[in-house]
């Protein structure tokens, strides 16, 4: 499956720029091998998908906040244009994926459908094609943190 | 099948099993498989077959993480991974890494073990007012005094991150109750490298002649600083913001128990003045003494367990324990957690050197210590409370009865030992002070909200004059007159310089600032209101470092008459300015008055510089 997608990825042509599923090819691997102190994950959602381009995210809430203790679910999308443009991302993942969502209260993300806003987020505001998932994923649980999101009131876990 | 060209000539049914008996080769049959398993805070590997299912990977899990199979939640690839899933099925391959979570029910995942010692040590200390345990929590973080004071005025000196700013808007009391701030203070790599090494601390703590002498009566604190365990449990009380507030919360409620009972203020008492007020002193006369020195240590050291403190005194309102320490120690500390903010110690600024009022002033120029006062001013009831609280006034009365009682509590204070002069400059005035104390004008005055409330426009204004235009004060400390008045308004502990302060307030707003005149000649030609030379404030004496006397006092004079619209402002005379200076330089040996007076005018009141000019002036 690997091959296949590699080659996939050597037939878009590689221009200066590391074409698309290069670096998703690349993120992929990453978010398997869990770089970093797992607090954050990520990973195709389908593992047949060949255009690679739904993910799933899962950030754990940082301790000390009001987040913490809880898992959070986000959907991904890296659209055609990533990773020049960026990607699309659902805190709460619409089911029947996933067995239960958490939704979540917090500054940038719509608590009705869960989308993260691209424009409230700064990563995705200013989004660079250095920028990744594993980018966006710290991002949002880093602004988990700050001051202004670590006491706002939490839906109670599981909801769907 | 026989005729796949398998060597063996039956075929064979059961090939799986043999298969993956077979050497070697790597049949899609179950092998072992190396996953690691990661944590925010650890990382294990785990050999399982390749076809295991979730769950039967989180039996090994627990095993090795001690927790229960249901409190594991493991993610691969950003996806829960489900009990009845297998591992094969999320392409969890050999090598690969997958992250777990354990959930507990009431503490942050990996920190299971460590709380529970904090509580019960919490418990137990809870229980026992007087017990070790709460003398540890209080005692090993003597320099709690320093804390956020401490810390606010490193961020306004630099020295920290710029977070601080922000979160001093809150009083300690919030800064309990909303963990933000307690995180940023305990994610300082400073802080937490000072709170990680109970060697450091305990050094810290013993290196304090006042702790020495308290442990030298409560033989108890010592064994609790050199019991390692405690030491490390205070320690991660104090690194572990949560922790912190449940201890002070129950401490809250221990105590607030413990004075309802009969005789129970006075256990209270007596542990507030065996073992608190040594200890408030002992922090305050290293914080202030000084103040770069010991900023790291003091300041970060016990941040965490300064409301143990604070919330300690709360109930015994002893601002006066020994009223020349608390006045010429820099110390801020916050509010206490239970009632309105009672500030313990107020900052006056020491009398030693300008880093430290400038210290002192930040202190107070940080908007915590402003609420902190605010909420002071709101609670007049509070002062109110201290002030005529039977013991405090029995200590004041003896006080004033006897001056060299307080002139000896004032010198064995060893901020005051170290400066000779300002000793000096307290004598005389303490009766005075201690007069004006008992003044019932003075506590009414203290209880007037909107006294308090003048007190601290005026703080903001001489710090916002500072920022805004510095030029108009030349040799501008901002800390010494924020600071001076900082002393003034800070106290809710020592109340000592709101004392005299009071009666001022009523003269007119300005009145506070006099006080700090009045070095040599009170008035000095000012314009401003007589209050000031009435005060004859003993704490702004305290307040202003003695060799930065004159400019402090010619900044302030000018605020004075610039406030008070008064005539221009007029040096006051040097000489007398600098008396103290004279005096000494002349013990030095330096006869020729004039050149003193010159070298002192110059330095601006000090001596060492002063005395460099000197030597440097003579022909070797």
């Amino acid at each position: 499956m690997k091959q296949q997608r590699c080659k996939m990825a050597a037939t878009m042509g590689s221009g200066v720029k590391v074409p698309r599923n290069f670096r998703l090819l690349e993120e992929l691997e990453e978010g398997q091998k869990g770089v970093g102190d797992g607090t954050v994950s990520w990973g195709l959602e389908d593992d047949e998908d060949m255009t690679l381009t739904r993910w799933t995210g899962m950030i754990t809430g940082p301790p000390r906040t009001i987040y913490e203790n809880r898992i959070y679910s986000l959907k991904i999308e890296c659209g055609p244009k990533y990773p020049e443009a960026p990607p699309l991302c659902f805190v709460f993942p619409v089911p029947p994926f996933v067995r239960y969502v958490t939704k979540i209260n917090m500054n940038g993300v719509n608590s009705s459908n869960g989308v993260v806003d691209p424009r409230a987020i700064s990563v995705l505001a200013k989004w660079q094609n250095s920028c990744s998932i594993k980018v966006v994923l710290r991002e949002l649980r880093r602004l988990m943190m700050s001051k202004e999101n670590m006491k706002l009131p939490q839906p109670p876990e599981g909801q769907c | 099948m026989a005729e796949n060209g398998e060597s063996s000539g039956p075929p064979r049914p059961s090939r799986g099993p043999a298969a993956a008996q077979g050497p070697a080769s790597p049949p899609a049959e179950p092998k072992i498989i190396k996953v690691t398993v990661k944590t925010p805070k650890e990382k294990e590997e785990f050999a399982v077959p390749e076809n295991s299912s979730v769950q039967q990977f989180k039996e090994a899990i627990s095993k090795r993480f001690k927790s229960q199979t249901d409190q594991l939640v493991l993610i691969f690839a950003g996806k829960i991974l489900k009990d009845q899933d297998t591992l094969i099925q999320h392409g969890i391959h050999d090598g690969l890494t997958v992250h777990l979570v354990i959930k507990s029910q009431n503490r942050p995942q990996g920190q299971s073990t460590q709380p529970s010692n904090v509580a019960g040590t919490n418990t137990t200390s809870a229980s026992t007012p007087r017990s070790n345990s709460t003398s540890v929590s209080t005692n090993s973080n003597p320099f709690g005094l320093g804390s956020l004071g401490g810390l606010a005025g490193l961020s306004s000196l630099g020295l920290s991150s710029t977070n601080f700013s922000e979160l001093q808007n809150q009083m300690q009391q919030q800064l309990l109750s909303s963990p933000e701030m307690m995180i940023q203070i305990m994610e300082n790599p400073f802080v937490q490298s000072m709170l990680s090494n109970p060697d450091l601390m305990r050094q810290l703590i013993m290196a304090n002649p006042q702790m020495q002498q308290l442990i030298q009566r409560n033989p108890e604190i010592s064994h609790l600083l050199n019991n390692p365990d405690i030491m490390r449990q205070t320690l991660e009380i104090a690194r572990n913001p949560a922790m912190m507030q449940e201890m002070m919360r129950n401490q809250d409620l221990a105590l607030s128990n413990l004075e309802s009972i009969p005789g129970g203020y006075n256990a209270l008492r007596r542990m507030y003045t065996d073992i608190q007020e040594p200890m408030l002193n002992a922090a305050q006369e290293q914080f202030g003494g000084n103040p770069f020195a010991s900023v790291g240590s003091s300041s970060t050291s016990g941040e965490g367990t300064q409301p143990s403190r604070t919330e300690n005194r709360d109930p015994l309102p002893n601002p006066w324990a020994p009223p020349p320490a608390t006045q010429s120690s820099a110390t801020t500390s916050t509010t206490t957690s239970s009632g309105s903010g009672s500030g313990s110690s107020s900052s006056s600024a020491t009398g030693n050197t300008v880093a430290a009022a400038n210290y002192v002033a930040s202190i107070f120029s940080t908007p915590g210590m402003q609420s902190l006062l605010q909420q002071i001013t709101e609670n007049p009831q509070l002062i109110q409370n201290m002030l005529s609280a039977p013991y405090m006034r029995s200590m004041m009365q003896s006080l004033s009865q006897n001056p060299d009682l307080a002139a000896q509590m004032m010198l064995n204070s060893p901020v005051f030992t170290a400066n000779p002069q300002l000793q000096e400059q307290m004598r005389p005035q303490l009766p005075a002070f201690l007069q004006q104390m008992q003044n019932p004008d003075t506590l009414s005055a203290m209880s007037n909200p909107r006294a308090m409330q003048a007190l601290m426009q005026i703080q903001q204004g001489l710090q916002t004059l500072a920022t805004e235009a510095p030029g108009l004060i030349p040799s501008f400390t901002p800390g010494v007159g924020v600071g001076v008045l900082g002393t003034a308004i800070g106290p809710v502990g020592p109340v000592t310089p709101i004392g005299p302060i009071g009666p001022i307030v009523p003269f007119t707003p300005i009145g506070p600032i006099g006080p700090i005149g009045p070095t040599g000649p009170g008035s000095t030609g000012s314009g401003g209101p007589p209050g000031p030379t009435v005060s004859s404030s003993t704490p702004s004496e305290t307040t202003s470092p003695t060799s930065e006397s004159g400019p402090n006092q010619q900044f302030i004079q000018q605020m004075v008459q610039a406030l008070a619209g008064a005539s221009p402002p007029q040096l006051p005379n040097p000489e007398v300015r600098f008396q103290q200076q004279l005096e000494q330089l002349n013990a030095m040996g330096f006869l020729n008055r004039e050149a003193n007076l010159q070298a002192l005018i110059a330095t601006g009141g000090d001596i060492n510089a002063a005395i460099e000019r000197l030597l440097g002036s003579q022909p070797s």
